[in-house]
């Protein structure tokens, strides 16, 4: 009588399977046409990166490398193509992992990575937002499968689903399939100018911080194998701080000076913005303290590509 | 161990394989499967405090024999005092030290005396032990009214106990209801595997989907109210009804479920809640194994409504102001519980009649959503500027920013088909049914697309249950 009862239970656990594995499988695969036929919107800037970008001058970085970096001032000071592959709210073991993507299938000739003061610090947000990368798994399980095995066990039964690869990304499609988001290869500018008024009001302490100040062994990880990619690669790299519209004291900020070490360590050229003369206080460059609008963006982008102009010269 | 975590995905299938396969034919063998995977499942979280639930488990299991073997009736009261004395010392101890340490110091600089704060503890809360305290408080206290018979299988009773399912977070079982199950052979059935199944599935779907979604939104309101408006916290406070109750009821449906396949039943705890026309009538639905406790427990040997009015008003309110202590050491809850006594005195004093249709459904959840405010809000401080808010500056409605509007999005739509499932369950019982459907593949296919709606729309950051931390 039992053993019937087993056999029920298996017979039917194996029809639910199928049934199970036939639907993940078609709205799985129909979801993930819908994801990598996106035109714009973060997502469709990488997958584009992945998959068609191959350009000289690749940016890297979270919305400050997004919203900073103008790549058509790149192409005409440097008379180099480039894309900017800036993500916002990503760090640095996103953009490692989409370094190693990149490499698979082309080597730019010069990275710049926008380095945030608080990449190295600990931060739950940075694990979550790696299931963007979900979705590209399928080709680049190698590259992804170590990043993201920092954030949770099983990724290759739990990304086996074709449901979870494309997992909360249909809203996002639909939505930029609708009304779709402009971007200038990858840039995307923000064109309010900041009063004094607002920095006043904005001038509090930060109550969405992402971060608790501890250094986060696993970033620091991610940090120098970037670095160390790009050199097997033979790519230039240097990094960029982005300015600020306040005087900020970072001298004891722990993650800025290792990642300050290292990059003088490992004899990668930091150009650093932060606390510049030529931005500090200059409200009409900024949409908000930490971002610049695109007056500010053009400005900043010029000076980088001046600097590297000059370096190469 | 969470349920929402892919270790329990490896636990549960091992322990149902020992559980059926390996022991079946042994119910003593069976108990201690099930002992050893609920001391291995709270553990996983602490093993630390494994050591509170087998003391709680000793001291019970004595005094329920000790009770029965009592020359007479005071003899038993005080090995009922032991019992009383003991859990309600861990929960008083672990839950509500520091809470009655504070706000005594606090009362104290009410009246210009500064204290220092030096006899605060730094204790942690361990999970569950609300529940558990409660569930073999009641053991005891249901002996002592001769109500049960004590039992001399210790491994039973620790079972009983710790039962994994719902050992962290209810629902808070009788001995009553669980313990004979334990103790009488069960017998594996493909019906009850297939129903407990089916259970946990629609359990994660409200946990994974509907609650972690309407979460996303909730705390960037709730723990940021200087920087929202009256409009965004009333969303917010909506959005939170829905996602306690997709937290909660999906965790007791997932308990359930659990509980089934291993061919054991618990009791229901919640019955579409939101629909209650009254809110006497909305805690027949929510928590109904807490709300049936107090009840049990505190409301009835306070005199229940079988005394004059104002006493049985006092009843009220005392048992619905203890409750919300219960929920939480701290003032938010404890107005929250007193709250809702206020709003059955009102009921009980204005109407006689049972109330029906929908308006009253909306009032109430209107008066339950009012309530939630002090529930949610991270201080009564919070919860009054919420409430002012509202009512002089509705303001814009956030709609969050980046990934949280599609967040938002999301978080509706899990709504709109719980509420929509929901509804059917609740009005339309005889029409058509996917889960019961008479054809086989309609039933696999519907549960097949909620598993897919989970995969595809869920939120798979293993957060923890609201529950875990009363």
């Amino acid at each position: 009588m039992i053993k019937k009862e087993y056999k029920l239970v298996f017979m039917k656990c194996i029809k639910f399977v199928i049934i199970l594995l036939i639907i993940d499988f078609v709205f799985g695969s129909i979801s993930k046409q819908v994801f990598f036929n996106q035109k714009t919107g973060k997502y469709a800037r990488s997958t584009h990166v992945i998959y068609e970008a191959n350009p000289d001058i690749l940016i890297f970085g979270s919305s400050h490398a997004h919203r900073h970096y103008i790549p058509k001032v790149f192409e005409e000071k440097l008379q180099k193509t480039c894309y900017n592959a800036g993500a916002e709210g990503q760090q640095l073991l996103y953009h490692n992992a989409l370094q190693k993507m990149v490499f698979k299938r082309v080597t730019p000739k010069l990275i710049i990575l926008n380095i945030d003061e608080n990449f190295l610090y600990k931060s739950k947000v940075a694990y979550d937002r790696l299931s963007d990368l979900h979705p590209y798994y399928e080709d680049y399980k190698s590259e992804l499968r170590p990043v993201l095995e920092l954030n949770s066990k099983l990724v290759d039964f739990k990304l086996f689903f074709k449901s979870y690869q494309t997992n909360s990304t249909i809203i996002h499609a639909l939505r930029y399939y609708l009304s779709p988001q402009v971007d200038y290869k990858g840039y995307r500018p923000l064109f309010d100018k900041m009063k004094f008024s607002d920095n006043v009001s904005s001038n509090k302490e930060d109550p969405d911080k992402e971060y608790i100040e501890e250094i986060d062994d696993n970033f620091v990880m991610a940090f120098k194998e970037f670095i160390a990619n790009a050199k097997s690669n033979n790519v230039d790299l240097i990094f960029v701080t982005s300015p600020t519209l306040n005087k900020v004291d970072f001298s004891t900020n722990e993650s800025l000076n290792m990642m300050k070490e290292i990059a003088e360590m490992e004899k990668v050229t930091l150009i650093d913005f932060f606390n510049s003369e030529q931005f500090m206080h200059k409200y009409e460059l900024f949409h908000d303290p930490s971002h610049l609008n695109n007056d500010g963006s053009t400005l900043f982008t010029a000076s980088i590509a001046e600097f590297i102009k000059n370096q190469t010269n | 161990m969470l349920f929402n975590s892919l270790v329990f995905f490896v636990f549960l299938p091992i322990v149902f394989v020992g559980y059926w396969l390996v022991s079946n034919k042994n119910l003593k063998l069976q108990n201690i499967i099930l002992l050893i995977g609920s001391y291995t499942f709270y553990g996983w979280w602490d093993y630390r405090f494994l050591s509170l639930i087998a003391a709680s488990t000793i001291v019970d299991y004595f005094v329920g024999l000790r009770i029965e073997g009592a020359k007479n009736k005071s003899i038993g009261k005080k090995w009922l005092l032991v019992s009383i004395l003991f859990n309600i010392g861990l929960l008083g101890f672990f839950k509500y030290y520091n809470f009655f340490v504070e706000s005594w110091i606090d009362s104290l600089a009410l009246f210009g005396y500064t204290v220092n704060n030096a006899w605060t503890l730094k204790v942690i809360l361990p999970v569950g032990i609300s529940f558990y305290t409660f569930q073999t408080l009641s053991y005891s206290i249901d002996i002592y009214k001769e109500k049960l018979k004590p039992t001399r299988d210790f491994i039973a009773f620790a079972a009983f106990v710790s039962f994994f399912p719902q050992l962290v977070a209810g629902p808070i079982e009788r001995a009553s209801n669980l313990l004979p199950q334990i103790l009488t052979k069960r017998k594996f059935t493909y019906q009850a595997l297939s129903y407990g199944i089916k259970l946990m599935i629609w359990g994660f779907f409200m946990k994974l989907v509907v609650a972690d979604r309407a979460a996303i939104y909730v705390n960037a309101v709730y723990n940021n109210v200087e920087n929202h408006e009256g409009l965004s916290f009333i969303a917010a406070t909506v959005l939170f009804a829905f996602q306690i109750y997709g937290d909660f009821a999906g965790y007791s449906l997932i308990a359930i479920g659990t509980a089934k396949i291993f061919g054991l039943d618990l009791m229901t705890n919640f019955r579409r809640p939101y629909f209650a026309a009254s809110v006497s009538e909305f805690w027949t639905r929510w928590h109904i194994s807490l709300s049936t406790w107090f009840k049990d427990y505190v409301y009835i040997p306070l005199g229940g409504n079988r005394v004059a009015k104002p006493r049985w008003l006092f009843n009220l309110f005392i048992t619905f102001l203890i409750s919300g202590l219960w929920h939480g050491a701290n003032w938010t809850f404890v107005i929250w519980g007193a709250l809702n006594g206020i709003y059955l005195i009102i009921e009980a004093l204005l109407f006689k009649k049972t109330r029906k249709g929908l308006i009253n459904v909306f009032v109430t959840f209107f008066l339950i959503n009012f309530a939630w405010i002090f529930f949610r809000a991270n201080s009564t401080e919070n919860a009054f500027y919420i409430i002012k808010t509202i009512f002089t500056s509705p303001g814009r409605l956030y709609i969050g920013s980046g990934d949280d509007i599609t967040a938002s999005i999301y978080a509706t739509l899990a709504i709109a088909i719980l509420v929509l499932v929901e509804t059917k369950k609740e009005y339309f019982t005889t029409q058509f049914s996917i889960s019961n459907n008479r054809i086989e593949y309609v039933r696999l296919v519907g549960y097949a697309v909620v598993i897919f709606m989970i995969l595809y729309i869920g939120v798979f950051g293993e957060s923890q249950f609201i529950y875990f931390q009363f």
